[in-house]
C-alpha cells in the first residue's frame, strides 16, 4: 500500500530485484512456520495448530467475501460442509487418495458457491443473511437424514493423507499438509486483495451503485467473491474430513460455528487484508483457553462482537493500520515541513 | 456524441422526466438547470442507467445505442460521472478511490491477480503512478493514504472529481460539483474542472443550483421544469427567458425582479 | 509492500507462537496421582450436574485416602454433543493432561470419534451414555460400555410387549430420526424374532397435529399395541388423539425413548396412563440401591427425578473406581502405556457388578461387542398418573444375552 516516494529504498533498487524481494517475507514466514510445530510442548498444541490453520483457511475465505465484498453470508459454514463431505465421499466411497480428493472437493464447493452467491444479485443485508441461512440449514438437514454419509451419527474412517505409502495420521505430519495449504492460500488472499480484484470488492461493500458507476460488473464480481470463497471453505473442509480421527459430523456446521466464523473475521478487522488470519488465530486460542466455560462460549463471544463493533469497527486489523497509516503520515508532513523551512 | 431521445422515467403515478430530447456536441459544455424536483439527478440516472427508462427512450452515445445497457458497460464505453452526494468510498483511502475509477482500464485478468504474476505488481505500480498524477492535478496527492471519510467536504467533492477523471472519460457528467462549497471552494474547483475539461477535451454536462457556475462555464444550457425541457440556448438568452425565470420564480414575481436578482447571484 | 508483509507476518508469527506456549500451563504431570479426564454433553438442562457429580464420585475417594494410596485427578469438560469439541478434549485429556483414563461421552456421534482417537493412543476409554451399536463393534480393545447399547434398547419393549401384550402392532411415527428407527427397530424385531408383520404402518410429519384420520384407521384393525414414534408434542398429541377416536385403554401404547420427558405426560394429561417406554433406569426403580442413589442426587444436586443420564454416569464412576482398585499402577511418566494398559485390563476384569443397571455389567477381555457392552438389561416404564405431578412405575425388567442383535 506504500505510495511512491514512501519506501526509497525499494524505489530505487531495480525491478527485478524489486518482484524478487516480495517473496521474501512470504520465505520468512514459511521458515518460522517450519519449525513452529518443534516448540510445541506436546502433541496436543500440534493439534490445536492445525485447528488454527484450518480456521485460518475458512476465515480468510469468510473474509473475501463478507469483510472485502460485503456480503453478508451466513452459508460459508455450509460450504466448509460440502467440502468436507466431498472429500470424505470420493476417498471413502471412490478410493481417490487425498492429494485428488482435497482439488476435487475444493472445485466442488467452489460450484456450490457459485450457486449460494446467486441470491446475493437481488438480497442485500439482513434478506442475504436469510436466505444464505436458509440454504445452510438445509445443506446440515440434508446430511443429517443422509444415511450414505453417515447421517446424524457421523462419518466415520476418512484416511489420512498417504505419503510414500505412510499414512501421515500423527497430528505432526498432518501439519506439513496443512501449513503449506495455509500459507499457499493466505498468499493467494493477499494477492487476490492487494490486486484491482480486491479493490472492486471493497467498492461493492460500500456502495454497489458507485461502484457500476466507476465500471464494476456488480454481478460478476459478487459472484467471484462467494466462488473464490468457496474454494477456500472447500480446502478447508476436505483438510477438516482427513485430520485424524478422519470424522465428519452434521453437528460441526451448526449456526454456532458460523457465528464462531463471523466473530474471528469481525474481531481480526473487516476488509483487513489480515482480518481473517488475526481472527482465526485469536478466536480459535481464545476457544481453547475457554475450554472450562463452554457454557458461556456463545455469551462470551457475542459480547467480544458487540464490543468490537462499538470501539473497534475496523477490527484488530483496522487499529493496527490506522496507528502505521497515522504514523506515516506525520512522517510525510514533518518531512514536507522541513523541506519549506 | 451524446443524442437523447424522447426520454421518459415514471415513479408509479409521478413522471420524473417527460419526452426529454438532449444532444450534446463533442468537446460542448452542457449546463442543465431546474428547480429542485425537475428531473435533473433522474435525467443523470437515466443516462447512466441507475435506473431503466420508459420504453420508447432511446439513449445513443459515440452513435451507438446504449439504452438499457448495465450501468458498468455505460461506464466502460465512457460516460463518467459524480453523484450529488458524492458517494466516495469512505473507508477506501483517496488513492483506492482514483484506483476504482480506473477499474475498466486495468490490464490483467483474474487469473493472472490470484497468482500474484509479476506483470500485475508492474501494472499496479504503474497504475499508482498514473493516480498520483492525477491526485496532483486535483490538489490531494498528500492525502493518498488517508481514509477518504476523513477528507474536508470541499476535499471529498475534489475527490469525486478525481474519481471520475479516472475512468478518463469522454463525457464527464457532474452532479452539482459545487453545492455546500464557499464562494472561494467553488471557484478553486470550478477552475480544476475547466483545467482538466481543456487538457483532456472533455464533454461536460454539469447540474448546477450555483447559477454562477452555469453562466459563466457552460456553452448552452438546457432547463428542466417537471421533467420536461422548458428552454435550451446560450447562458445569456436562458437568463431572460421568460418559462425559466417563472420556473424558478413563479408566476407572481415580476421579470425585472427576477432578473435583478439572477444578476446579483 | 514490504513493510506491510513484514510487520503482518511477525503478528501472525507471534500469535501463532502464542497459540503454542500460552495453553501449555497444565503440561507438567505429577507422580503418584491417578490422573482422569471427564468429557460429557453438559449444555442440557442437568448436564452440569451430572457432570459435576461424576467428578465427585470418582474424587470421593481421596477424602478416605485415595485408592491405594493414590489420589484421583479429574479434568471435566463440556464437548456440547459436539464431535470436534469431543475429538478436541479427548487429545487434550491424553497429551496434554496425560490422563490415565477417559471417560465419555454422551452423544454417539461423539462417542465414535473419540474411540479412534484413544485406539490409536492406546489410552482405556468407558462409555457412560452412547447408546449406538456400531461404537463396540468397532473392535477397540481399550473400550468399554455401561450404557445399554440400542441393540438390546430396541429391543426391550418389544420383547416384552410379545411375550406379555400382544403381536399385532400398529406403528404411527414422525419422520424424526430416532422415531424411524425406533419403529423399524421393532418392526425388525417382530419380523425376525416372531415372523409378524406390522397390521398397519403411517409415516407423518413432526409438525402435523391431526393424527385422527390414521388412529381411526387403526381402532378399525383392532391391534393389540399402538407403537408411537417422535419427539415429545407429537408422542404427546398422538397418546391424546388415540383416546380421542376411541382406541381402548388395553391397547398398550409404547413410544420412543423421547417419552421419557418430562413434557410429554404434562401434555397428554390423563391420556398418559399406561404410556410406556424402555430405559436404563428409572427414579421410581423401588430397590434399595436405587431409591438411596435418588436420595442422594435429590439431596445434592437438587434434581426431583434423576434418570438414567445420571444413574449411568454415577454407575460407570463406580466401576472405575473398583478398576482401579484392582489395577497395579506405577503412577510414573515413564510408566504412562504401561499403567494405561493395567486399567483396561483391570477394566476387563469386572464381573457381575451390581448396581444401579437393571441387571449385572460384565466385561471382558476380547475386543468385541459381546465382552465390551457391558449393560445388557433395560426396564420397561409405564405412567401412572399424567399432568403436572405426573408418576411413573417400573413394569419389567428385560435382560438379553451378550450375542442379541448382533447376527446379521
Amino acid at each position: 500500500m506504500n505510495g511512491p516516494g514512501t519506501n526509497g529504498a525499494a524505489e530505487r533498487a531495480p525491478e527485478g530485484w524489486r518482484d524478487l524481494s516480495r517473496f521474501i517475507p512470504w520465505l520468512l514466514g514459511f521458515c518460522v512456520l517450519l519449525v513452529l510445530p518443534w516448540l510445541a510442548v506436546n502433541p496436543y498444541q500440534n493439534y490445536l495448530l492445525n485447528v488454527i490453520l484450518i480456521n485460518v483457511i475458512l476465515a480468510v475465505g469468510l473474509n473475501i467475501v463478507k469483510g472485502f465484498a460485503g456480503q453478508v453470508t451466513v452459508g460459508h459454514i455450509a460450504l466448509a460442509a460440502i467440502g468436507a463431505y466431498t472429500s470424505a465421499i470420493l476417498s471413502v466411497k471412490f478410493g481417490l487418495p487425498f492429494w485428488l480428493a482435497l482439488p476435487a472437493a475444493t472445485l466442488v464447493t467452489g460450484l456450490a458457491g457459485a450457486l449460494v452467491g446467486i441470491p446475493a444479485f437481488r438480497l442485500e443485508g439482513a434478506y442475504l443473511a436469510l436466505a444464505t441461512l436458509g440454504l445452510a440449514e438445509s445443506v446440515r438437514i440434508f446430511i443429517s437424514a443422509t444415511d450414505y454419509v453417515g447421517a446424524s451419527i457421523g462419518f466415520s474412517d476418512i484416511p489420512p493423507p498417504m505419503l510414500a505409502g505412510k499414512p501421515l495420521g500423527s497430528h505432526i505430519a498432518y501439519y506439513y499438509v496443512v501449513m503449506p495449504v495455509a500459507l499457499v492460500g493466505i498468499y493467494l488472499s493477499f494477492c487476490i486483495l492487494r490486486s484491482d480484484i480486491g479493490r472492486a470488492f471493497k467498492a461493492l461493500r460500500e456502495d454497489s451503485l458507485a461502484a457500476a458507476a466507476a465500471g464494476i460488473n456488480v454481478r460478476k464480481y459478487k459472484l467471484l467473491a462467494f466462488v473464490i470463497s468457496a474454494f477456500y471453505a472447500g480446502c478447508a473442509g476436505s483438510l477438516t474430513a482427513h485430520m485424524s480421527p478422519g470424522f465428519l459430523n452434521p453437528n460441526s456446521y451448526t449456526i454456532t460455528e458460523m457465528v464462531t466464523l463471523l466473530l474471528m473475521v469481525v474481531l481480526g478487522g473487516i476488509g483487513h487484508i489480515w482480518g481473517g488470519v488475526i481472527g482465526a488465530v485469536l478466536v480459535t486460542i481464545i476457544n481453547d483457553l475457554t475450554v472450562d466455560f463452554y457454557q458461556y462460549r456463545l455469551a462470551i463471544f457475542g459480547m467480544i462482537i458487540v464490543l468490537t463493533v462499538l470501539y473497534m469497527p475496523r477490527g484488530i486489523g483496522g487499529v493496527i493500520d490506522r496507528h502505521f497509516a497515522t504514523k506515516r503520515f506525520i512522517a510525510l508532513r514533518k518531512a514536507k515541513a522541513s523541506v519549506n523551512a | 456524441m451524446l443524442e437523447v431521445t424522447n426520454l421518459s422515467k415514471r415513479f408509479g403515478g409521478l413522471v420524473a422526466v417527460a419526452n426529454v430530447d438532449l444532444s450534446v456536441r463533442q468537446g460542448e459544455i452542457r449546463g442543465i438547470i431546474g428547480p429542485n424536483g425537475s428531473g435533473k439527478s433522474t435525467l443523470f440516472n437515466l443516462i447512466s442507467s441507475v435506473y431503466k427508462p420508459e420504453p420508447g427512450s432511446r439513449i445513443a452515445f459515440d452513435g451507438e445505442d446504449i439504452t438499457g445497457r448495465p450501468p458498468h458497460d455505460i461506464a466502460r464505453r465512457g460516460i463518467a460521472r459524480t453523484f450529488q452526494l458524492l458517494r466516495i468510498f469512505t473507508q477506501m483511502s483517496v488513492l483506492e478511490n482514483l484506483l476504482i475509477g480506473h477499474h475498466s482500464h486495468v490490464r490483467y485478468g483474474v487469473g493472472a491477480a490470484v497468482v500474484g504474476a509479476a506483470r500485475v505488481w508492474a501494472e499496479e505500480r504503474r497504475l499508482k503512478q498514473e493516480m498520483m498524477d492525477l491526485l496532483g492535478f486535483v490538489g490531494l496527492a498528500d492525502y493518498a493514504e488517508m481514509a477518504a471519510g476523513e477528507l474536508s467536504i470541499g476535499q471529498r467533492r475534489l475527490l469525486a472529481l478525481g474519481r471520475a477523471m479516472a475512468m478518463r472519460p469522454k463525457l464527464l457528467m457532474l452532479d452539482e460539483p459545487a453545492a455546500g462549497l464557499s464562494p472561494v471552494n467553488v471557484d478553486k474547483l470550478l477552475n480544476t474542472v475547466m483545467a482538466l475539461q481543456k487538457r483532456f477535451g472533455l464533454t461536460l454536462v454539469i447540474i448546477e443550483h450555483i447559477l454562477k457556475v452555469v453562466m459563466e462555464s457552460c456553452d448552452t444550457v438546457t432547463v428542466l421544469d417537471h421533467g420536461e425541457k422548458i428552454a435550451e440556448g446560450p447562458p445569456a438568452a436562458i437568463k431572460d427567458d421568460h418559462r425559466v425565470i417563472e420556473a424558478y420564480l413563479g408566476k407572481e414575481m415580476a421579470d425585472a425582479e427576477v432578473r435583478a436578482f439572477l444578476k446579483a447571484s | 509492500m514490504k513493510s506491510a508483509s513484514f510487520r503482518a507476518s511477525y503478528v501472525l508469527a507471534s500469535a501463532l507462537l502464542l497459540a503454542a506456549g500460552v495453553p501449555s500451563a497444565p503440561a507438567a504431570a505429577a507422580d503418584d496421582v491417578i490422573r482422569i479426564g471427564v468429557t460429557l454433553r453438559m449444555i442440557v438442562e442437568n448436564g452440569l450436574k451430572y457432570g459435576q457429580m461424576t467428578k465427585d464420585e470418582l474424587e470421593a475417594v481421596n477424602a478416605t485416602g485415595g485408592i491405594n494410596g493414590k489420589k484421583i485427578e479429574v479434568t471435566l469438560l463440556d464437548d456440547e454433543c459436539k464431535p470436534d469439541r469431543g475429538i478436541a478434549n479427548v487429545n487434550r485429556f491424553i497429551h496434554q493432561h496425560k490422563v490415565h483414563l477417559v471417560l465419555g461421552s454422551t452423544c454417539s456421534s461423539v462417542s465414535i470419534p473419540m474411540v479412534d482417537v484413544v485406539t490409536k493412543e492406546e489410552v482405556p476409554q468407558i462409555i457412560p451414555h452412547s447408546t449406538n451399536t456400531s461404537i463396540t463393534q468397532k473392535g477397540s480393545p481399550w473400550v468399554f460400555r455401561t450404557s445399554v447399547s440400542e441393540r438390546f434398547y430396541s429391543a426391550v419393549h418389544a420383547k416384552y410387549l410379545a411375550e406379555n401384550v400382544g403381536k399385532k402392532v400398529a406403528y404411527l411415527y414422525t419422520t424424526d430420526g430416532a422415531a424411524i428407527s425406533f419403529a423399524k427397530d421393532y418392526m425388525g424385531y417382530m419380523e425376525r424374532t416372531y415372523k409378524v408383520e406390522p397390521i398397519y404402518t403411517a409415516q407423518m410429519q413432526e409438525t402435523d397435529l391431526d393424527f385422527r384420520s390414521h388412529l381411526l384407521k387403526i381402532k378399525s384393525l383392532n391391534p393389540d399395541v399402538l407403537a408411537i414414534g417422535g419427539q415429545l408434542d407429537a408422542i404427546a398429541r398422538i397418546t391424546q388423539q388415540s383416546y380421542e377416536v376411541g382406541i381402548p385403554s388395553k391397547v398398550r401404547r409404547v413410544a420412543a425413548s423421547a417419552a421419557s420427558n418430562a413434557p410429554v405426560p404434562e401434555l397428554a394429561g390423563n391420556a398418559a396412563v399406561g404410556l410406556t417406554f424402555a430405559a436404563a433406569f428409572s427414579c421410581k426403580d423401588e430397590r434399595p440401591v436405587a431409591q438411596q442413589f435418588v436420595k442422594m442426587v435429590q439431596d445434592k444436586y437438587k434434581v426431583r427425578c434423576p434418570d438414567h443420564d445420571f444413574s449411568q454416569a454415577y454407575e460407570t464412576a463406580q466401576i472405575v473406581k473398583l478398576a482401579l482398585s484392582r489395577a497395579k499402577l506405577s503412577l510414573t511418566d515413564a510408566a504412562l502405556a504401561q499403567d494405561r494398559r493395567a486399567i483396561r485390563d483391570a477394566l476387563a476384569t469386572i464381573k457381575d457388578y451390581s448396581g444401579l443397571a437393571s441387571g449385572p455389567i460384565n466385561f471382558c477381555a476380547d475386543p468385541t461387542p459381546q465382552c465390551r457392552d457391558g449393560n445388557r438389561t433395560g426396564i420397561l416404564v409405564e405412567y401412572t398418573k399424567g399432568g403436572k405431578d405426573y408418576d411413573m412405575r417400573v413394569l419389567a425388567r428385560v435382560s438379553f444375552e451378550a450375542d442379541f442383535g448382533l447376527a446379521k
